[in-house]
């Protein structure tokens, strides 16, 4: 079955869709969408796949996902026989769903962040900077409490779907001039997820941080 | 209260936005060279542009942009002659916003020496980074820059590309905001693909960069074109964000010139000799 993944270069979203899928060493067809200039996420064709305009679109036989934690809970669930990315164990798997959801919801000020920095007309947060940093410092740390354990990623073990979510959020930092010298653990966590196997990148991480 | 504009840079032509990002009778503002201007569509398409104190600015639309200008050009907008041709695909990349001088943008967009280490692999590969001779000139008869005989290889020129070429280059500065590239178009070699970049000054040190494509390439959908140069842009927003100061210097020694930076130089030289200063840097006394 061909995966599907309707697609934008620049979507910190979609990135972290083409980052698992990486990861997991799947091949998939890319359907590019023209979110700007166009605005085609507003058409009522796209709306079709995705009811709220959220990109990207993971298409799996029936299965459409138009919400990025969906799909990535999906692929995991799916393909991921190992049980690497979305643990089995309890403990584990409850930290994994903790960083997760923090990484898409409070680290997400820092793709607000990005859109406001990028486009003239930025999205519907309200000083998106300020909450970014406020996340990063929480994702600080979490990495530095982490390292006092010997664990390189956000749960004890290996590198989980937390990861995977939260390191769009942190490597495209730069696009919207946060460099990251006051987030060290955070830098060399970045070194570590690049070194994964099969890890992709996206025009703006940087190659050296 | 604004600043008095050099007449190189209130008389030219300026890019507002896209003309599909006007709605009809819905007036949009935009930031342009430190002043607010407001500018709307009827529905028979027309648009007209004003300043904050009211008064109808100069308009032409073309290359799917809105152009105007504060004060009163003293020629028409630059002429792109491919885009006549019947074959010629047109396509609006939209505008990226960059907090570095347009002038900036423009030198960026000239200089190929950083293919290889910014747009890796695509538009340069690192083994290969070397930019061979090229020409330079300034010609005053049209007041434009050109850079001519330019070639470089790149495995992914293009969307289109199926392996690497050596690009054939010639770039055009049609005035001190805006500039074309004309590149070998990988579906018919004997002519060029038209890249053309126009700078949306905001303020001295806050750019909108508007990127439209005038493309032989009948074949590739216009999404991808768009997302392709989206890529490329993306990879150079970050050395601009980063370059200091984020005004241009035009002093010959504020930064050493190595033979792949002529093209930097003679831009320099003009926007000097033209008397421009917005976006430029000018050290304290
Ligand atoms: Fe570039």
């Amino acid at each position: 079955m061909t995966l599907v993944l309707h697609d934008w270069e620049l979507s910190a979203d979609a990135y972290r869709a083409r980052l698992l899928l990486g990861l997991l060493g799947l091949d998939y067809a890319k359907v590019p969408v023209d979110v700007i200039p166009g605005g085609e996420t507003e058409s009522p064709a796209f709306r079709k796949i995705s009811p709220s305009g959220t990109l990207p679109v993971l298409v799996d036989g029936d299965v459409v996902l138009s919400e990025i934690a969906a799909i990535l809970v999906h692929l995991a669930e799916t393909r991921d026989v190992a049980c690497t990315w979305l643990p089995c164990d309890r403990a584990r798997r409850a930290a994994c769903l903790q960083w997760l959801a923090f990484a898409l919801g409070p680290l997400r000020a820092s793709d607000a962040a990005r859109d406001t920095a990028m486009f003239e007309h930025g999205g519907p947060w309200r000083e998106p900077e300020v909450m970014a940093h406020r996340a990063l410092r929480v994702l600080e740390g979490r990495l530095i409490r982490q390292a006092l354990q010997g664990e390189p990623f956000l749960v004890e073990g290996g590198p989980t779907l937390a990861d995977v979510a939260a390191f769009p959020a942190v490597a495209l930092a730069v696009d919207w001039g946060e460099t990251l010298t006051a987030f060290p653990k955070a830098r060399l966590w970045t070194r570590t997820v690049r070194a994964l196997p099969g890890f992709v990148t996206t025009p703006g991480v940087p190659e050296f941080l | 209260m604004s600043l008095p504009l050099e007449p190189a840079v209130r008389d030219d032509w300026h890019v507002l936005c896209r003309l599909a990002d006007l709605a009809a009778h819905v007036p949009a503002g935009f930031r342009l060279l430190a002043h607010d201007v407001w500018a709307t569509r009827d529905a028979k398409g027309a648009v007209s542009v004003r300043s904050a104190d009211g008064r109808a600015l100069p308009v032409t639309l073309a290359y799917g942009h809105v152009f105007t200008s504060l004060g009163a050009p003293a020629r028409p907008l630059f002429a792109i002659d491919e885009v006549a041709e019947p074959d010629r695909r047109l396509a609006t990349c939209g505008a990226v916003r960059v907090r570095a001088s347009g002038l900036r943008l423009v030198e960026n967009f000239l200089d190929m020496a950083h293919f290889p280490f910014v747009h890796t692999d695509i538009l340069g590969v690192e083994e290969r980074p070397e930019v061979p001779r090229y020409d330079t000139e300034i010609r005053w008869d049209v007041d434009e820059v050109w850079a001519t005989n330019c070639r470089f290889w790149q495995p992914l020129a293009a969307a289109s590309s199926r392996g690497g070429q050596m690009s054939e280059y010639r770039y055009r500065v049609a005035s001190p905001f805006n500039v074309m590239l004309y590149k070998t178009a990988p579906p018919d070699p004997a002519r060029f693909d038209v890249i053309g970049l126009s700078i949306r000054a905001a303020e001295p040190d806050l750019s909108f960069a508007y990127a439209f494509l005038l493309l032989l390439d009948d074949a590739t959908p216009a999404t991808t074109l768009i997302h392709f140069q989206q890529t490329i842009f993306l990879q150079d927003r970050i050395i601009l964000e980063n370059q200091r100061p984020r005004l241009l210097p035009l002093s010959p020694k504020a930064e050493t010139p190595t033979r792949a930076d002529m093209s930097s130089v003679a831009y320099r030289r003009w926007l000097k000799a033209k008397g421009v200063r917005f976006g430029v840097f000018e050290a304290a006394p």
